[in-house]
């Protein structure tokens, strides 16, 4: 169980560094002009690295891995659609038991960048090779579903994994250990990209992968630049959610968020066919507001991850559902909207669901009706009949220093404050708040911000990795330490359906049967926002992810 | 300063810090900023309470609906909020502003105060014992002196577990860093003045060496530690600042100089006047406590005070 909890809080840290990749065509500005065949795209990019090895990647299926390598299936992004799993290098998928074993058919034709067909048995490697020790880090949603996955160690030491089985060069078959409904999804994850058949030992596969997308990976060089130029065995054909525009896709790494921010801003030269990976800061839209060249190019998600305060529930005086329903009510998110963007337009609608918009079978309901601002006479009561009141004292509120972590805060540490509640904000780096939030089973704080964007688009990516007991430490995503025996019943119950619809519903009460426990209290679904130079068109966001679609940008003539 | 120090005629620290004042216009300008300063960190609450504000409470009423950003010119200044608000969250600039300097003040003076204690003691021991414990003193000094101080006080931070109060810590390692210039200058007195005639005197007439300390050094040391000392007041408030802008000093929501301008620094572009006013008040102490330190120093010199 450790290794798959340890690759979910991976795959959150792969999504917050995806963050920083893409730029999309924002909801209010004018229609850019259409995109055409050719030129170079730039992705000004914070990170020091891009990584391109399928095994290590936690990059969603629409952003920059998605132009090297293509997976098995693929999603239906377009604005305003739901996102639906759509057919890749194969269908998507058939299950005659009730999703116990997956049938995945490859189409016809299919060649890596040098030539060689791609066969099942590459896709079947690849999946492998994301169980060796020294290829993990990427999303291993698949590790401990798939049969004998619990204790495989990966190709090179000789075994073969048993759940995964290709009979013929088109046929793949997934045995996994319990029904699961949301395997076509699954396999829409980086892992399940092919890796030619006995290759990619070598630990820097990620400078020299082999390509089966539209692009392949022509350098690599740390911290500067990685340059992907045209796989000349791509067939456009073959690939409906590729479009393959620019000639060339070029990372710039290293950059500072910042700086990119101004280049966007100038729009001149190269920067013109530009856009920026990381989100556009509170402090930079309010900057952008008085430049009308440049606000129309800021590109805005309509939604996106859920911000939430966790709450210990394993920790008195939290430990207490009216105690925490209190919370429910003290807290405003009107001015913690503005503190994470400045403007309730900019920063995302409120938030009263776990399951996000988007999502297949999301029910939008409010357990604690309440003014945007909160409730503190409410909250007050609350607590008075919990036995406290004189309100709360000493809470600790645990803050990780990335994305504005602190300044989010101290705007719920005042609103709670309203409340006869006092908090006391301690803020830890990245690396040590993850070791710290979810490293250990036992938690030591009382309060947590923190936020949540799903691997994949289903309900179940957006409750079981956040109230499933069985992720509480190990760097599980449970923050809350929420237990309920309930409820992972009905999680169980509900990944094993096969049908979509049917698992909706099952997944909506979930969120009901879940929130009115209150172990967390949602504050918005936040938008991201993005800015492109004026030469780059096509860039959207859809509904889910909060991300642009790298596969679709494409450059103005 | 009695007894007064035997010997010739030097005017006591008092009489020359005064006379200073009367010609030295910079650092009276100096002295009446701190004192300005320093009443206003005390008088912190009232000062906002005559405002109607407080460093707290967030007030997006007076922010521009549409960025964040303090609505209004000026970055906000009105009757209601002198120095206008801080973007995103509303809270009045002016509270928090003076409530920053009451935080400056005190991690500043404390700090000084740990650094003069160790820095007299350890001098003056190093200076009078001599041998193989000012070797050791000396060695650690230069040790000290030549640390990366600012590294470590990053990485101390990082570690120091969160039920330490910060105000503290920060005291301590800010004050711990800052003796060995104090004590370098006093050991170098204190050396000048063991072969003194007084002091060989009351030596020779049975003086331990606490009695030696306080009766006999103590009084002529004070001149150099108030110099020394006035000139480090203003390195630590800005150690302090750069904790806070790194986001290492006091925790929110208590107000800082140093977290203010972290934050300002982001909407200089949209917003300089949220930048201007802690920044101010940051470069007014600082300022302030160093053209004092220069007039006491020109004062109270210890190459020039005892020769005198």
């Amino acid at each position: 169980m450790t290794r798959r909890r340890l690759a979910v809080a991976t795959a959150m840290a792969g999504a917050l560094a995806l963050s920083a990749c893409g730029a999309n065509e924002q909801p209010q500005g004018d229609a850019p002009a259409s995109a055409a065949r050719g030129g170079t795209l730039r992705v000004l990019t914070e990170g020091q690295t891009v990584n391109f090895d399928p095994a290590k990647s936690g990059s969603l299926a629409i952003t920059s891995l998605g132009l090297v390598h293509r997976r098995l299936t693929a999603w239906h992004n377009k604005p305003g659609e739901q996102a639906v799993v759509v057919p890749d290098l194969a269908d998507t998928g058939k299950t005659e038991d009730g999703g116990k074993t997956w049938t995945f058919t490859l189409q016809e034709g299919l060649k890596f960048n040098d030539g060689t067909p791609i066969t099942a048995a590459d896709v079947k490697w690849g999946v492998e090779r994301s169980f060796a020790p020294a290829f993990s880090g990427g999303l291993g949603y698949h590790k401990q579903l798939l049969e004998g996955g619990a204790d495989y160690r990966g190709p090179f030491e000789g075994a073969e994994l048993k759940g995964v089985e290709a009979p013929d060069a088109r046929t793949i078959r997934f045995h996994l250990v319990r029904p699961y409904g949301d395997w076509p999804w699954v396999v829409s994850t980086p892992a399940f990209a092919p890796v030619p058949k006995g290759k990619g030992a070598e630990p820097d596969y990620a400078e020299h992968p082999a390509a089966s997308g539209p692009y392949q990976l022509a350098k690599y060089q740390k911290g500067v630049e990685a340059r992907l130029t045209r796989n000349p065995s791509w067939d456009q054909r073959t690939d409906q959610v590729r479009a393959g525009l620019p000639d060339e896709v070029v990372f710039q790494l290293g950059q500072d968020a910042s700086v990119v921010s101004q280049r966007l801003t100038a729009d001149s030269g190269d920067d013109k066919s530009a856009f920026g990976a990381s989100f556009v800061s509170a402090a930079q839209l309010a900057q952008l507001a008085n430049n009308p060249s440049a606000k129309q190019r800021v590109v805005t998600s309509e939604s996106g991850a859920l911000a939430y305060l966790a709450l210990n529930t394993a920790k008195a005086p939290l430990d207490n559902p009216k105690v925490r329903e209190a919370f429910q009510y003290a807290v405003d998110k009107t001015s913690f909207q503005i503190a994470s963007a400045g403007a309730a337009a900019l920063a995302g609608e409120t938030a009263t669901t776990l399951i996000t918009q988007g999502i297949v079978g999301r029910e939008k309901f409010d357990l604690f009706p309440a003014p945007p601002a909160g409730d503190p006479e409410k909250a007050k009561q609350l607590l008075a009949e919990a036995g406290f009141p004189n309100g709360l004292q000493g809470l600790d509120f645990l803050v990780s220093k990335t994305n504005n972590g602190p300044e989010k805060a101290q705007s719920l540490q005042a609103s709670l404050a309203r409340a006869g509640i006092q908090s006391n904000i301690r803020t830890l780096d990245g690396d040590a708040y993850t070791e710290e939030s979810s490293g250990a089973p036992e938690a030591k704080f009382d309060l947590t911000l923190a936020s949540w964007q799903p691997d994949f688009p289903s309900a179940n990516a957006n409750i079981q990795p956040l109230f499933a007991s069985s992720e509480i430490g190990g760097g599980g995503y449970n923050l809350s330490r929420y237990r309920d025996a309930e409820v992972d019943r009905l999680i169980g119950e509900a990944q094993a359906t096969v049908d979509p619809v049917e698992a909706g519903k099952k997944w909506a009460a979930l969120d009901k049967r879940i929130l009115k426990d209150s172990p967390i209290v949602p504050l918005i679904y936040t938008r991201n926002s993005f800015l492109r130079g004026s030469k780059v068109a096509n860039m959207f966001i859809a509904d889910f992810p909060a991300y642009p679609n790298y596969l679709q940008v494409g450059l103005t003539p | 300063m009695s007894p007064s120090p035997p010997a010739n005629g030097v005017r006591s620290s008092w009489t020359a810090v005064r006379s200073m004042l009367r010609q030295d216009r910079w650092a009276l300008a100096g002295a009446l900023t701190i004192a300005l300063l320093a009443l206003v960190a005390i008088g912190a609450d009232v000062l906002t309470a005559i405002e109607g504000q407080d460093p707290y409470t967030y007030r997006t009423e007076a922010l521009d609906p549409a960025t964040g950003a303090p609505a209004g010119p000026l970055g906000g200044v009105s009757g209601d909020h002198w120095f206008g608000v801080e973007p995103l969250t509303g809270r009045d600039l002016f509270a928090i502003v003076v409530h920053g300097a009451r935080t400056s003040f005190l991690i500043g003076l404390a700090a000084t105060a740990v650094s003069v204690l160790l820095g007299v003691v350890l001098g003056a021991i190093a200076g009078y014992l001599g041998g193989a414990v000012d070797k050791l003193v000396t060695w650690t000094a230069d040790v000290l002196l030549g640390f990366p101080y600012l590294v470590f006080m990053i990485a101390l931070a990082a570690v120091v577990p969160g039920e330490v109060p910060r105000p503290l810590l920060l005291i301590v390692v800010i004050g711990f860093f800052g003796w060995p210039s104090i004590a370098r200058i006093v050991r170098a007195q204190t050396l000048t003045l063991r072969n003194r005639g007084f002091v060989s005197a009351a030596r020779s007439l049975g003086a331990g060496p606490g009695h030696v300390f306080r009766h006999e050094l103590l009084p002529n040391l004070w001149g150099p530690i108030i110099v020394v000392s006035t000139l480090s007041i203003p390195g630590k408030i800005g150690t302090e600042a750069a904790l806070s802008f790194l986001g290492l000093g006091i925790p929110p929501p208590t107000p800082s100089w140093g977290r203010a301008i972290s934050a300002a620094i982001d909407w200089v572009a949209t917003d300089p006047m949220f930048l201007v006013f802690p920044g101010a008040a940051l470069f007014l102490a600082t300022w302030a406590f160093n053209v004092l330190g220069d007039g006491l120093r020109d004062a109270l010199d210890p190459r020039t005070a005892v020769l005198r």
